[in-house]
């Protein structure tokens, strides 16, 4: 569908727009930064094209009868005092027949480009060309910020899209829990992210740089505050940011303090914040993970001390944070940390974390300081640098508690249950030894725990049909590193 | 009447009011103009709660990065702004067009059902005066006028801030509903002898249109709610999607009432500006059968796009072309409509008062929103323009310019009917001026916000976004408005007091209403007038145009009217002491203190439902009580009858 | 709906004016409150036929639809149509004793048919279909119990015609005989609140239904026998509740095909939900 391509009708458009429309050149006023009109791929393109071509005949319909109506306001002002009444004409059936006509012939002009483009915007983002290779990305939308998974690439990451330039990409639209909207003006108009339906739509950039994108459905308290960037780069730029999405972070020195904000980090945030999907196993769990951390919320959302929260994994590499809002660096994260409605008003955390909830769990300025430093230092560590991460549990014969205590931070375990005696969505796991062999009869406490971890629906304490728990462990983990995790479990005090 | 009278031995601790004047007969009343009249009141205090909601979300947009309010206020106040002008200003506004003019319009005595009219009026005030109760609380509601499941669910609305919109909502449609059964009879049992629905008033026309679109499409809002709120109360599982239930199954069902509900607000000032252009140009409506038919057309059309306002839910090409077409289809009566209208304005004698200019404006500025509504009925464009400012741009030219326009336009027309003396003209000038530029500076800017990528329903936006200049001007423009409304004030309180006096036909206009004295007697007509022929009381007064007409040929020579003084002597003088009829013959129903009761019940009940269980069972007690009384009120003390 | 055709009965200023239809108000105003009905039963019907095989966890239709048992109610609401068309006929023959018999007669298979959704209501409660546990359950009780409040309604405002169709008042057979109806009709309403019986506040509705029910059969049936009226008024009422009466029966006939005969098969190997694990 080459007809709004056409770089003749384009000109002539915008001509006309000109001359019709002096407010548009004066105030140069279509040229926000999330202006849909600053087009940078070719679905806003088209998007753009056929809104101009509708906007001219609206606007000659618009003089033509503004026209005939002040004509004849001004025509037929009754000058003096009348004493005869006009004639009566009650109507004329021949005009009448005309002007429901002309009508249509516009609206059919209208018609006919608008159900082409429905179609070809359906198959593919140029064109009407279904992509050859398209890249598939997860969008998800959470109130109120936004995560993006690549499948199959493990990478998972939040609030900063990256794409390759001029290549198709299927975006699959989800929620995990109410209804958004995702939309990049420059690139694409918008598709709701609806929970339980699967929407998607095309995207592609036409040139590199850095777009705006906003939540465009009505979401909730913080709706305003739910944006996004999208990073367009070179094919290879953008296989040079997902290799390092893969690799480990830049280890922190013993002692400083990133080491201690690591430990900060650890006891306060890893809760809701996954900040190691760099690690294949992780990035594949993440998602069921913030399902788990989101049933947790949903099922007492005036208390829950845990929700689904952007995932932190090589956070330094962002050049914004809170959903877009602002700007990355030391002063605005220590800002963010200290009073997060300060920057963000209507956010999730100040409402649900226990460091602004809890009395006495509440971070010294020294924690948060080093807290900052540690998400500061959050970048892939150069790649020659890289020991190449070792599975635990590589089969080695005895079980060891060691590779499970490694395991149950990295899988996602420690997302839901801690390691202490309360209950975060999971219980707490303190003296799991004690009740595991007698929790249901005839099973050992190893055959309980690992069935609890294989098979999460086959027995709920507390009565139910379906866990919280996600099932996909089973397929996750293999068996040596089930029993580690199993011996690591059975471990703790 | 004796024998045929309800005879009952219910005891009645309210007998029925009987006077005309005091408090207590405005509170028991069932006289359709004075129900009008209060509707009319209570919509203008609410339009005044709803607009300034508007003002403070504009002095918060006029800055980036403002903080006058907090998220949660300004989502409150986008919500219930959006509640309020739609369910009580436009809609009880109409409504008391409908109650006034109705009954005059078609020669009756009142509405078929008058207590039920009373019982409407009260629970309409009382499911508004609910629906604000929630700022009482701090808990106004505030997840949008279109409450979209499932950010309206319990995990994701906490508090009763969405039950007071689901319940408040519940009783104004119950209140829409009963006036829509009441108008619909009324209009099709109660015309005066030889007044065929093809004689009928345009304005007649697009009320009966009205309440059948109530009355399709309320039941289906209805439903939607019980669904929404046995989720919130009960924990089923419409629309949860952890349970297979659907989040768009509510936006389908709420735009199944909603798009009808758009043609419930422009349809009564489509009436009303087809009565005052014939009336100030001297000539009747051009093409009446069209404009008629393009009236039903419109409303049957509007049940079948509602999913326009779904473009970007993901409906698939094959759904979202047909509703694309069928959605550019209903240009084609609206555009009738308006060339119509142009033709009757062309080649008659146009009079520019207030309520012609806001007529006049009424085309002009709808003209405007119905184009920009042709523009994003394109769904490829409509990705762009959904839920941005050029949406509010767009249903402001059409709610603001047009429906508002619309029954100002009514109130100056019809006032001096109604109080029996003009409004102001000079002020009732400045008035439509300031409205009329406030208007446009207001929404016309908003049509680039949009097209500029600023999103609707946002609290806040960031300074690097661009849009802050062209927010200061919308501001600029609200206050404008917010300028013209005082002026109005203004203009209602001095004409009140020291208003010039008005005949009763002082527009030398077309309809039947104005064959009777102003203000109107409380039986309306002496005698029910035998209907001849559309503007019948015009045709009464100029027989010789209506013959001329006949003749076809338009340049064929004019005949002079008989002098309208001549016609005057038609209406009979009246005493104030005489106005209650009895000198007539006339009966009219007494007043009735039930419909009160039994309204302001309804509404204490579902208010209840929120709190104690003791309190829900005292409100059904009232909300019975008030039915049983009613059901068992005689007609009139039956001593007095004989 | 009860007070809508009685309370308008008596709206005076035009009662004896011809109208421009012929037809009465109160009948056309019954007329378009069923147009609204129909948009309102529709509305409950679509969502549960969207919502069809949706449900992600049984109990499916296939394990607790028992059409047998429903056609005899069925046929018992059917049949009360018929009672309704006699008591009209014998009322506008002016035939009050024969009327009144017809008229609680109708009431009662009403009643009896609500005492068959009381039953069935309970019986699938304890097979474990709640409004809460899956989409089948919500939009089964929705839809159903939303036509039994009309039906328990009808039946409330055939007990009040069947008090003002004579000038002495009812005798005491007629008296037992309203009473067990009522005792019925509110087993049927109870019956759905028993289904819920742990939600937060439940006994408020319990309480509100329990108190509201008996103040309805005191009050309505004490005033409506000392209410006299004309043959004339109570043909034309009569007639109006009869429009109520055989569309709610209608309606039935429709939810019966859709609920019943057309998902009786329904289970999981047609639910989508289960499919997508």
């Amino acid at each position: 569908m080459n007809l709004f391509r056409s770089s003749l009708l384009r000109r002539r458009s915008v001509l006309l727009l000109a001359i019709l429309t002096p407010a548009l050149l004066s105030a140069c006023i279509l040229d926000s930064n999330q202006s849909p009109f600053k087009t940078a791929g070719p679905v806003a393109e088209d998007q753009k094209n056929i809104f101009i071509f509708i906007f001219v005949i609206a606007v000659v319909v618009f003089v033509i009868v503004e026209a005939a109506l002040l004509y004849s306001i001004l025509k037929f002002r009754q000058k003096g005092t009348a004493a005869r009444p006009p004639n009566q004409v009650h109507g004329n059936t021949r005009l009448e027949i005309g002007w429901s006509l002309a009508p249509i012939v516009f609206l059919v002009a209208i018609a006919v480009p608008t159900l082409i483009m429905i179609i070809d915007q359906d198959r593919g983002p140029l064109d009407g060309r279904v992509p050859d290779n398209p890249l598939v990305i997860n969008a998800v939308g959470h109130q109120w910020w936004f995560e993006f998974e690549y499948p199959g690439e493990d990478v998972i990451t939040a609030n900063e899209l990256h794409i390759p330039v001029d290549r198709a990409v299927d975006v699959r639209l989800l929620s995990d829990d109410v209804i958004h909207s995702f939309w990049i003006p420059q690139i694409a108009g918008k598709v709701d992210m609806i929970p339980g339906q699967g929407n998607s739509m095309w995207i592609q950039a036409s040139e590199t740089g850095t777009f705006l994108g906003q939540c465009a459905e009505f979401c909730g308290e913080a709706h305003a505050n739910m944006r996004f960037r999208v990073a367009a780069h070179t094919a290879e730029d953008y296989q040079a940011w997902l290799d390092g999405m893969r690799r480990a972070p830049v280890t922190p020195e013993p002692g400083s303090d990133a080491a201690a904000g690591q430990l900060v980090f650890a006891q306060n945030c890893s809760t809701c914040h996954t900040n190691n999907s760099y690690k294949p196993a992780v990035a594949r769990a993440e998602r069921d993970t913030q399902i788990a951390r989101q049933n947790g919320f949903k099922a007492d959302p005036e208390n829950a001390r845990i929700i689904s929260a952007p995932n932190l994994t090589h956070l330094a590499l962002r050049t914004h944070f809170a959903a877009g809002i602002e700007e990355l660096n030391a002063d605005t994260l220590k800002q963010w940390i200290i009073d997060p409605d300060d920057i963000k008003k209507g956010n999730r955390m100040s409402k649900q974390a226990a460091i602004y909830n809890v009395p006495g769990s509440e971070l010294s300025t020294a924690e948060v300081d080093q807290l900052v430093a540690y998400l500061l230092s959050l970048t892939p560590a150069a790649a020659d640098a890289v020991v190449e991460v070792e599975g635990p549990g590589s089969g080695s014969g005895e079980p060891s508690a060691a590779n499970g205590e490694t395991l149950f931070a990295t899988v996602g375990c420690s997302g839901c249950h801690s390691t202490g005696t309360n209950t975060l969505v999971g219980p707490g796991f303190s003296g799991l030894s004690d009740r595991a062999g007698s929790t249901v009869e005839g099973q050992s406490a190893e055959e309980y725990v690992r069935e609890s971890i294989m098979k999460p629906n086959a027995f709920i304490v507390g009565g139910g049909t379906v866990s919280a728990m996600p099932s996909t462990f089973g397929a996750q983990l293999e068996d040596g590193e089930v029993d580690d995790l199993v011996a690591y479990l059975l471990s703790i005090e | 009447m004796a024998q045929e009278a309800v005879i009952s031995k219910f005891p009645n601790p309210f007998p029925r009011p009987k006077g005309y004047s005091g408090i207590w007969s405005w509170i028991t009343t069932v006289d359709h103009k004075r129900i009008g009249t209060m509707y009319g009141m209570t919509a203008f205090m609410f339009f005044l709660v709803g607009g300034i909601e508007a003002l403070i979300m504009r002095l918060q947009l006029a800055r980036a990065d403002n903080d006058l309010v907090s998220p949660e206020v300004f989502n409150q106040l986008f919500t219930m702004h959006g509640t309020t002008m739609i369910f009580l200003v436009v809609m009880p506004l109409s409504a008391a067009f409908f109650n006034w003019m109705i009954p005059l319009l078609i020669g009756a005595r009142d509405v078929a059902f008058p207590r039920l009219n009373a019982f409407s009026y009260w629970t309409f005030l009382a499911g508004g005066l609910l629906m604000n109760l929630g700022f009482a609380f701090n808990s106004a509601p505030n997840a949008g006028w279109f409450g979209y499941a499932n950010l309206t669910e319990g995990a994701y609305s906490l508090g009763n801030n969405t039950d007071f919109w689901v319940i408040g909502l519940q009783v104004l449609g119950i209140a829409s509903l009963a006036a829509a059964f009441n108008f619909l009879v009324t209009i099709i049992n109660m015309r005066a002898p030889g007044m065929s629905f093809m004689k009928m008033p345009v304005f007649v026309w697009m009320a009966l249109i009205v309440q059948i679109l109530l009355v399709l499409a309320f039941p289906v809002i209805t439903v939607a709610l019980i669904e929404l709120q046995f989720d919130r109360l009960y924990l089923t599982n419409f629309f949860n999607p952890d349970a297979g239930g659907e989040p768009v199954y509510w936006q389908h069902m709420f735009w199944l009432f909603g798009h009808p509900e758009v043609y419930i607000l422009i349809l009564p000032a489509m009436g009303i500006v087809s009565e005052v252009l014939p009336v100030f140009s001297r000539k009747p409506l051009f093409g009446y059968p069209f404009v008629v038919f393009a009236g039903a057309s419109i409303a049957f059309m509007g049940f079948f796009v509602w999913s326009h306002h779904m473009f970007t839910t993901g409906l698939g090409p094959a759904a979202t072309s047909a509703f694309a077409l069928s959605t550019m289809a209903i240009a084609v009566p609206t555009g009738i409509k308006i060339f119509n209208w142009i033709g009757t304005v062309w080649g008659g004698q146009v009079r520019l008062n207030s309520a012609m200019l806001f007529s006049l404006a009424f085309v002009a500025l709808f003209i405007v929103g119905g184009l920009s509504g042709v523009t994003h009925a394109s769904p490829p464009t409509d990705a762009q323009q959904q839920d941005t400012y050029y949406i509010v741009a767009h249903f402001h030219y059409v709610l603001f310019g047009g429906s508002l326009f619309g029954l100002f336009s009514g109130v100056y027309y019809w006032w001096p009917k109604i109080t029996g003396k003009y409004l102001s003209e000079k002020l009732g000038k400045v008035h439509f001026w300031l409205m009329f530029i406030g208007m446009n500076l207001t929404f016309f800017p908003m049509h680039w916000l949009g097209l500029d990528g600023m999103p609707r329903r946002i609290f806040t936006y960031s300074a690097d976004s661009g849009w802050e200049r062209t927010n200061e001007w919308v501001t600029v423009g609200a206050f404008i408005i917010a300028l013209s409304i005082v002026v109005f004030i203004v203009n209602f309180f001095k004409t009140s007091r020291s208003g010039e006096v008005a005949g009763a036909d002082p527009w030398d206009a077309r309809t039947l209403e104005w064959s009777i004295p102003s203000p109107v007697p409380v039986y309306n007509f002496v005698n029910i007038p035998q209907v001849e022929t559309l503007d019948d009381w015009w045709a009464k007064k100029y027989p010789e145009t209506v013959a001329h007409e006949e003749s076809h040929d338009s340049d064929t020579e004019q005949v002079a009217p008989a002098g309208a003084e001549d016609l005057q002597p038609l209406v009979p003088k009246v005493s104030p002491e005489e106005r209650l009829g009895e000198d007539h013959g006339i009966h009219l129903p007494d007043g009735s203190y039930y419909p009160l009761i039994a309204g302001f019940g309804l509404a204490f009940f579902g208010g209840s439902l929120m709190s104690a269980w003791w309190l829900t069972l005292i409100a059904g007690l009232v909300m019975f009580y008030g039915t049983l009384g009613w059901i068992f009120e005689p007609v009139n003390d039956p001593e007095d009858h004989h | 709906m009860a007070q809508a055709a009685i309370t308008t009965e008596n709206h005076g200023v035009e009662h004896h004016e011809e109208t421009s239809t012929g037809l009465g108000h109160r009948k056309l105003l019954m007329w378009s409150f069923l147009g609204s009905e129909c948009m309102f039963f529709g509305s409950l019907i679509a969502t549960y036929l969207v919502y069809r095989n949706q449900s992600k966890v049984g109990p499916w239709p296939e394990e607790i639809i028992d059409v047998p048992l429903t056609t005899v109610s069925t046929f018992v609401l059917l049949m009360s149509s018929l009672a309704m068309v006699l008591a009209l006929n014998y009322t506008q023959r002016n035939r009050p004793n024969l009327a009144r018999f017809w008229i609680l007669m109708t009431a009662a298979l009403g009643s009896g048919f609500l005492g068959f959704q009381a039953f069935e209501f309970t019986e699938f409660f304890h097979e474990g279909l709640t409004p809460r546990i899956n989409l089948f359950g919500t939009t089964f009780f929705v839809l159903t119990g939303f036509h039994g409040a009309h039906v328990t309604l009808g039946v409330i405002w055939l007990l009040v015609m069947s008090g003002t169709i004579t000038p002495k008042g009812m005798g005491a057979v007629s008296l037992l005989a309203t009473l067990l109806a009522f005792y019925l009709g509110m087993v049927g309403v109870l019956g759905m609140v028993d289904v819920i019986p742990d939600i937060e506040g439940s006994p408020s509705v319990i309480i509100f239904i329990v108190g509201v029910a008996s103040t309805v059969i005191a009050g309505v049936w004490h005033f409506s026998m000392k209410t006299t009226m004309s043959v004339k008024h109570q043909a034309e009422n009569l007639e109006i509740t009869g429009l109520y009466w055989h569309f709610v029966d209608i309606v039935w006939i429709v939810i019966f095909t859709v609920v019943y005969l057309v998902s009786a098969g329904d289970g999981p190997h047609l639910s989508e939900g289960l499919l997508n694990g």
